[in-house]
């Protein structure tokens, strides 16, 4: 009986085999954590018409035909596997993630190539990677993920500026900062702008939320498609799309605690007292009464506790995004609150994007892009120098008086009238803010005209508005007084917009590939300010002009306009996917020049030999080995100059009018040609993979503003400014290597590491005579100059040896010291160069040799702002559900001149009512040794004595404020954890849920005695592009430990 | 084959729809939508009298923001500063000195902007341009860097002179010229922008024939020390200045204002006495054409439009002791009252009283009086150019920008040039005319007549007086150090710029003043001028980028 049931039931199954169609159903789920795969697409090889896709518990069922059939499961991130269905009526699959994107697509420019097939230097950065740190800005998000690219967050001001520098410095007075392209949007990055603003980002309003990959392209042939605007590289940024299947909802709410920094030592009240009492025994004056007895005292403020306060950081995040009849979306909205840690400090954003494709045509695709942004900072802390000022300002002085009054530097407490204002109080009174709102949008068409052969054109823009207030109120703090509110109101729009027409013909003919592009752009830019200002405000409730008086009413305008139109080819081909070549030619016109040098030409080649594709290559271990060499120019448009504009100023005989620029009608192009070759290897099946390039730019016609001497009289307030011109040349030789991989992978348990390292070294190779410097000098710091020379890497420190203190007369006598106008050695006595002055080293003469004098002639470099090397570390652990990720940066080799040590290690500012760093009180006390000479009391200390002679012990620059920047970060750690399915299952709302702890910049590894190693470019009140200093730190806004909870919801 | 033929007609349908979008020629072509080319100014006589109008303020600003006093009197020992500025008032003004540097940009941006003025006139005005103007533009711009050149001179002594930038954009080889062949080119200069100047003036304030005359006077008599021989000055530059300053006295139609201190009260500008100055103007947000060197002049917030930093800045000891009328008592102590009006419109002494200038006292303003303090460090701060706040000036003012202007040249000048031209090289004189001039400056100022013959020591203390905190000190010092080096170091040798007190007998109202040096500052009281530190250094910045200024000076016009 029982056979005989068997044999029917076989029958049956065997007739349906036959003929009859057959139902498959099963589960498919991620290899590394058993989650359930929602949105996985499954399809019937051969005959991918008939297809479906997971749904929320990572089911599916399909009917095959037959039991020959193979299904194939895709899901994006991850390899795709196919399954002979055979006998099963049930197919549960688990996907491994993609381990090596050989096969995967990536966007390149004007279009996309298969990541294997890549001859240039070129590196992603995915939302997987991006998600794991916080980041206020999209360039956050890069620090640390690839090679070649250095970047230093200049301020940790929420929202604040980062510099962003792909292989080496390349310019001397334009930007360094790359070309992003956002889904096709050419926005160049921008340098510093000057005034009330200059700490503020012009890419904060991008939400890294909606990224989906970033592709950082270095090489020159992968650049040069970009041609002039390219010099600097090109950071391809594509946002999210949504894809055909299921829609997916998602929730993110990011709460972050932002912690204070570590505090510097600054002397407390009993200590700051003692040290005002030494003060006044040396150098005469009195003391007050209540520091007479310092133990008395309590510790004072602290201002620094003041200053800085654990501070929240918010982000809600929603996004839809899905798929239908062919017309796929992907819809965004986030919010994003943040204070500062410090007081004066802070950033908003809201931010909504939807990116819609439609195919409503076999041979037609559309897509449009439309993002909007509003982001308000508050940038008081940066502009008003709060934090220098916090670190400087006596603990005498009480945050508010018993009368609830703004505590200051007034008679009552002592402090002179040289101690800062009171920070807090100025944090609370001074208004700064910078709103911006920016539309960017872009809508494509693309036309298959016949098979292989596409038409496409895209028109996009960007659009932005900017609104400034700045406001200071009337106030009397102590002996600061105020005695005029001032508003300033500016008003900035731009816009920018691209039309590009494109037509792209591939063909595969046998093993030949061929793709080929021709492309013409045209695109425009324009802006125009207005700013306006009034004063005499009675209250400051109300922050409007209209509130002041009108006969104070001022204002200024300015708008200018850029075009530019190109012209590009572009050639593909490969054999077997052997041997690959790309070449290109692109032809800029730009507005920037002169009829005669309107147009350049920027050619790329590049060529790469997959070795391992070889019939002879028998290396089992060895899956991939890509040997690439590429050359290319690309260019530099730089900001026009050919016409002498005539600058007005005001007179009592109406508008007087004066040049302002001597112009340079033969102003041409900046060309910069690269050479870089490298290689990938990848082994043990893509579990290891290694990816190196060397490189040399050389970068010639050097767009700058020339650097003549003042007799010229091109420096100053009224001068005719330097005619841009193409004099000078720079170099750059770096190397990058990436090394990606796998190291355990179970089922349970992956291990998977991402170390890169880079190097670079920039020297400048002509100017206008090689005596020419050009200098970035900061007026407000003592005139702290860096200075670019040629044979040099640009912006060295200048300044002297410092050698210790002298430790006796004969000492003295013995060594070179300062010397009078005429060269004559100052005299060896109190007022003069003493015991506990600082010794400087003699270097050179007006001879070129060491002439026993100190002077001008032994400033030297002492310091290289750029660093030797730079990389990221970046290792995840996946077990179940749980994913830890940790994130190393470093740099080494750079150096930081530590300024804000050096102005509050001068035991002379005691006198101006100024805190100091504790060590400090340890300045050099000469005395009367028990020989009968003069010797120092603490031989050991390194502070130099009390005095306002001629040594200039603590106002030149010297080497002992020169400190090593080098530093291991843990940038990043972060826990993730998906919540199991098992647990979702028994609702039906939630699909996956996330939970993330990460704490971000926890610990730092460096010898740099400041806040933070991380100083980057001088941001803040007085900074322009022309005076900018690199690697100075002065009160920099520091990155603090940042502590999140997150949380990440499907629906 | 057949696609590759597809392929051709696809390429050949398309390629004019991508040519439609290639763009018109003048898409490229994007001149400055926010300025004027100079290409396309410089048609009408407005737009020519327009182009030399800011030299007149804009192009002297880096000069007149600090650098003027700096260099002009607290080198001379006129004025000090207790705790900023201390290279300038100690005499050991570097080559890394703000100030010295700042000056020698500025004078050099005279330099470079009357060039190009020079040369875009002569190269786009064309006939909607009167000669008239034109002749009187480019004169203008002549006495402009004329002037400069005799700063540039006597702080630096041997500097290049450039007459077109143009050609030296690209040009590394341009040395020195020789401090002989710099006057000689000043002067010659100056005589061709008195040969283009109107008699009268086209527009208030602009300058005329006499300033260009007054300055020849000017210049011939320290061209007279330059040319010295054995200490003797050359008689025919004495005589020259001799003739100019007379022809200015007489036919310029300018007079002296009956009461000194009136130069200085708001409005004051383009007075009778003026001869030429620093047009300043005020407006809210413009930089640059404004007069910013009461910011750092006033004393104090209380009687400036938000700033007032020059809290310690004050007349010296050795200043005090040339005002008649105080009386030493040893070496540390003056005591007394002075006739001499000058003072009380130079410097502040407590209790002295200001009416024309606001004091925000407590919040509440009142008609200023300068407070009294019995501290043993006080301030006989710095009156002369301060005219307090916007209300005082009809509203033109607020920090840091002000209109009141600069002399450059007075008609009081021209009586004292006359006189020592006419003493020359004798020891003293009686020449009528010569006392009469003296006596016309010095009697101004409430002192009696001079009845003795008039000697240069006399000369000199007068300018000094004069002319304190105007910036002029230094340049008699250095006109004296041309020809007598020896005696011009022993003035400021012995000099004393250190701390002192002043105290009035009683507050308000005082009849008279103590002041007392302070005791416990015993260190930087005096200086030490010789041959060595006596001229300024070149920038030190401007030395390492320009290499070729340490070759030795060329005469100019014989290269």
């Amino acid at each position: 009986m029982k056979s005989k049931q068997i044999l029917l039931y076989l029958l049956i199954f065997l007739s349906m085999g036959a003929w009859a169609q057959k139902k498959i159903t099963g589960k498919v789920t991620d290899f590394n954590n058993s989650e359930t795969l929602p949105g996985v697409n499954v399809v019937i090889k051969g005959n991918t018409s008939i297809g479906t896709v997971t749904d929320i518990d990572g089911s599916y069922a399909i009917t095959v035909p037959n039991e020959n059939t193979t299904l194939t499961f895709s899901f994006l991130g991850f390899s795709t596997q196919d399954v002979l269905v055979g006998k099963q009526t049930v197919v549960n699959v688990a996907l491994k993630t993609k381990v090596l994107g050989l096969d995967e697509v990536v966007v390149v420019g004007y279009g996309t190539v298969k990541r294997a097939n890549l001859s240039t230097a070129q590196t992603t950065v995915t939302s997987r990677e991006i998600e794991k740190t916080v980041n206020t800005t999209i360039e956050q998000a890069l620090q640390g993920r690839t090679a070649g690219v250095y970047i230093t967050q200049n301020s940790g001001q929420p929202g604040g500026a980062i510099s962003v520098n792909i292989r080496g410095v390349n310019s001397i007075n334009g930007t360094n900062e790359p070309l992003y392209v956002i889904d096709g949007v050419q926005i160049a990055g921008q340098s510093v702008s000057s005034g009330a603003q200059s700490s503020s980002n012009p890419l904060s309003g991008l939400n890294p939320s909606d990224i989906e990959d970033f592709q950082v392209l270095q090489g020159p042939s992968a650049t040069a498609m970009y041609g002039s605007r390219a010099t600097n590289g090109v950071i391809l940024i594509t946002t999210k799309r949504g894809k055909e299947g299921i829609t997916k909802i998602t929730y993110n709410y990011q709460y972050n605690l932002q912690t204070p920094p570590q505090h510097l030592q600054v002397m407390n009240l009993p200590q700051y007292a003692q040290m005002v009492n030494q003060f006044h025994a040396i150098a005469g004056g009195d003391t007050q009464a209540e520091f007479m007895d310092p133990s008395l005292l309590g510790p004072g403020t602290n201002w620094q506790s003041e200053l800085f306060k654990t501070s929240a950081m918010n982000k809600h995040q929603v996004s839809m995004s899905g798929g239908k009849d062919k017309t796929n979306y992907y819809l965004s909205g986030e919010y994003l609150n943040q204070d500062g840690v410090a007081a004066g400090s802070g950033f908003k954003r809201y931010s909504f994007r939807l990116n819609l494709d439609n195919k409503p045509r076999e041979w037609v695709n559309f897509g449009t892009s439309l993002s909007f942004n509003q982001t308000k900072e508050d940038l008081t802390t940066s502009q008003e120098n709060l934090i220098s000022n916090a670190l400087q300002l006596t603990p005498q002085v009480p945050v508010k008086n018993l009368d609830g009054t703004w505590g200051g530097g007034d008679l009552t407490n002592g402090a002179n009238l040289y101690a800062p204002v009171n920070p807090i109080a100025i944090s609370n009174l001074v208004t700064n803010n910078n709103s911006r709102r920016q539309f960017v949008g872009s809508v494509n068409m693309d036309l298959n005209i016949m098979k292989g052969l596409t038409f496409k054109t895209s028109f996009n823009t960007n659009v932005g508005y900017t609104n400034a207030t700045y406001y200071v109120p009337t106030y009397s703090i102590g002996w600061a007084k105020n005695t005029i509110a001032t508003l300033s109101d500016f008003n900035g729009m731009n816009t920018q917009w691209t039309m590009n027409q494109m037509l792209v013909y591939n063909k595969q003919i046998g093993k030949h590939y061929f793709d080929v592009k021709v492309i013409h752009e045209s695109q425009e830019s324009k802006w125009k300010n207005v700013s306006a200002g009034r004063t005499g405000f009675l209250t400051s409730s109300i922050l409007d002009l209209n509130a002041g008086d009108p006969k104070t009413a001022s204002n200024t305008g300015g708008q200018g306009e850029w075009a530019m139109e190109s012209y590009l080819g572009n050639v593909n081909y490969s054999f077997s996917d052997r041997y690959i070549f790309s070449g290109s030619i692109r032809n800029d016109g730009s507005s920037n020049f002169g009829p005669d040098n309107r147009w350049g030409l920027f050619p790329a080649f590049s060529a790469a030999w997959r070795v391992s594709k070889e019939p002879f290559f028998k290396f089992p271990l060895m899956n991939e080995l890509k040997l690439r060499f590429e050359a290319g120019v690309t260019g530099n448009q730089g900001g026009g100059g050919i016409y002498s504009p005539m600058g007005t100023g005001a007179s009592q005989w109406g508008t007087g009018f004066m040049p302002s620029q001597y112009s340079n009608p033969a102003l041409k192009w900046e060309e910069t040609s690269t050479l870089d070759g490298g290689f990938n290897i990848a082994l043990l099946d893509n579990r290891i993979q290694l990816e190196f390039d060397y490189y040399q730019k050389k970068t010639s016609n050097l767009l700058m503003s020339n650097p003549l001497p003042y007799y010229m009289g091109t420096n100053g307030t009224g001068a005719v400014n330097s005619p841009t011109v193409n004099i000078g040349a720079l170099q750059n030789n770096g190397w990058g290597l990436t090394l990606t991989t796998t190291n355990i992978n179970t089922p349970r348990f992956k291990w998977e590491s991402n170390f890169n390292v880079s190097g670079v070294k920039t020297k400048i190779t002509k100017f206008y005579s090689n005596a020419a410097i050009v200098d970035r000098t900061s007026w407000w710091m003592n005139s702290w100059t860096q200075r670019s020379a040629v044979g040099q890497a640009p912006w060295l420190f200048l300044g002297y040896v410092e050698e210790g203190l002298f430790k006796s007369v004969d000492e003295i006598n013995n060594s070179p010291v300062p010397v009078d106008n005429s060269g004559n050695r100052l005299p060896t006595n109190v007022d003069n160069i003493w015991v506990g002055d600082v010794k400087y080293k003699d270097i050179s003469g007006p001879a070129g040799v060491p002439d026993g004098k100190i002077d001008i002639n032994d400033q030297t470099y002492i310091g290289n702002p750029w660093p030797k090397l730079f990389g990221g570390f970046t290792n995840t652990f996946t077990y179940k559900g749980f994913e830890l990720s940790v994130l190393l940066t470093f740099t080494s080799g750079n150096d930081i001149y530590n300024y804000l040590a050096m102005v509050n290690s001068n035991p002379n500012n005691i006198n101006l009512s100024r805190n100091l760093l504790i060590h400090a009180m340890d300045y050099a006390k000469p005395t009367t040794l028990a020989d009968g000479t003069t010797g120092l009391e603490n031989p050991d200390t390194d502070v130099p004595r009390i005095s306002y002679g001629p040594n200039g012990n603590q106002t030149r620059f010297t080497t002992k404020w020169v400190e090593d920047g080098s530093f291991i970060r843990l940038k990043n750690v972060s826990l993730s954890y998906n919540l199991p399915s098992t647990l979702l299952t028994k609702q039906k709302v939630l699909s996956a849920a996330k939970v993330i702890f990460s704490a971000q910049n926890v610990a730092t590894l460096t010898g740099y005695k400041g806040f933070d190693p991380e100083v980057g470019s001088y941001v803040g009140r007085d900074t322009n592009a022309g005076n900018q200093a690199q690697g100075l730190d002065y009160g920099r806004y520091p990155l603090t430990p940042i502590y999140t909870f997150s949380l990440l919801l499907n629906f | 084959m057949k696609n590759l033929k597809h392929l051709y007609y696809g390429i050949v349908i398309l390629l004019p729809i991508l040519l439609l979008f290639g763009c018109s020629k003048d898409f490229l072509n994007r001149p400055p939508k926010d300025a004027i080319v100079d290409a396309g100014f410089y048609k009408t006589d407005a737009e020519v009298l327009a182009s030399t109008s800011l030299l007149y303020n804009k192009v002297w600003f880096d000069y007149n923001d600090k650098a003027s006093y700096n260099l002009g009197d607290f080198r001379a020992g006129t004025a000090f500063s207790a705790y900023n500025d201390r290279g300038n008032v100690l005499f050991n003004t570097t080559a890394e000195n703000a100030e010295n540097g700042a000056s020698w940009r500025a004078f050099y941006i005279v330099v470079g902007q009357s060039n190009l003025a020079i040369h875009n006139i002569n190269t786009y005005s064309g006939s909607g341009v009167s000669l008239e103007i034109k002749n009187h533009a480019i004169a203008e711009a002549r006495f402009m860097r004329a002037l400069a050149y005799r700063f540039l001179v006597m702080n630096w002594g041997d500097v290049p002179i450039i007459e077109n930038n143009l050609t030296l954009l690209s040009d590394t080889s341009i040395q020195r010229n020789t401090a002989k062949s710099v006057w000689k080119f000043i002067t010659s200069e100056m005589r061709a922008a008195a040969n283009g100047l109107p008699e009268t003036p086209v527009a208030e304030g602009r300058i005329t024939k006499w300033s260009a005359e007054g300055m020849l006077a000017r210049f011939y008599l320290t061209r007279a020390g330059v040319e010295a021989v054995g200490g003797i000055r050359n008689q025919a530059f004495l005589d020259s200045a001799r003739y100019y300053s007379d022809r200015v006295i007489k036919q310029s139609g300018r007079v002296l204002l009956n009461d000194y201190a009136k130069l200085f009260l708001f409005p004051y500008d383009n007075n009778t006495e003026s001869l030429f100055e620093l047009q300043w103007i005020f407006l809210p947000d413009v930089w640059g054409t404004q007069n910013s060197s009461q910011a750092y002049l006033a004393y104090s917030a209380d009687i400036s439009e938000g700033d007032g930093w020059g809290g310690d800045k004050s007349a010296t000891w050795w200043m005090m002791k040339q005002y008649e009328g105080f009386i030493a008592s040893g070496d540390t102590i003056l005591k007394g009252r002075t006739l001499d009006q000058r003072l009380k419109a130079t410097f502040m002494l407590p209790g002295a009283s200001y009416p024309e200038i606001t004091q925000t006292l407590n919040g509440v303003d009142q008609k200023m009086v300068f407070p009294n303090n019995t501290a043993d460090v006080t301030f006989s701060s710095i009156k002369k150019y301060v005219c307090g706040k916007a209300k005082d000036m009809g509203g033109q003012a607020s920090a840091q920008r002000y209109s009141q202007d600069t002399y450059m040249l007075r008609l009081a000048e021209m009586y004292l040039v006359y006189a020592e031209a006419v003493l020359g090289n004798s020891a003293s004189t009686t020449d009528a005319t010569a006392v009469a001039y003296f006596n016309k400056v010095h009697t101004r100022s409430g002192l009696a007549p001079l009845l003795e013959p008039l000697t240069t020591d006399m000369l000199f203390k007068e300018r000094i007086i004069e002319f304190a905190m105007e910036g002029m000190g230094w340049y008699d010092l250095v006109s004296l150090h041309y020809y007598n080096p020896l005696k011009a170091y022993s003035i400021l040798n012995e000099q004393d710029r250190g701390l002192f007190a002043v105290h009035p007998d009683q507050f308000p109202n005082p009849t008279e003043w103590t002041m007392r040096k302070t005791a416990w500052n015993t260190i930087d009281r005096k200086i030490k001028a010789y041959e060595g530190n006596f001229l300024l250094p070149i920038p030190a910045a401007e030395m390492s980028q320009a290499p070729n200024l340490r070759k030795p000076a060329v005469d100019y016009y014989n290269k």
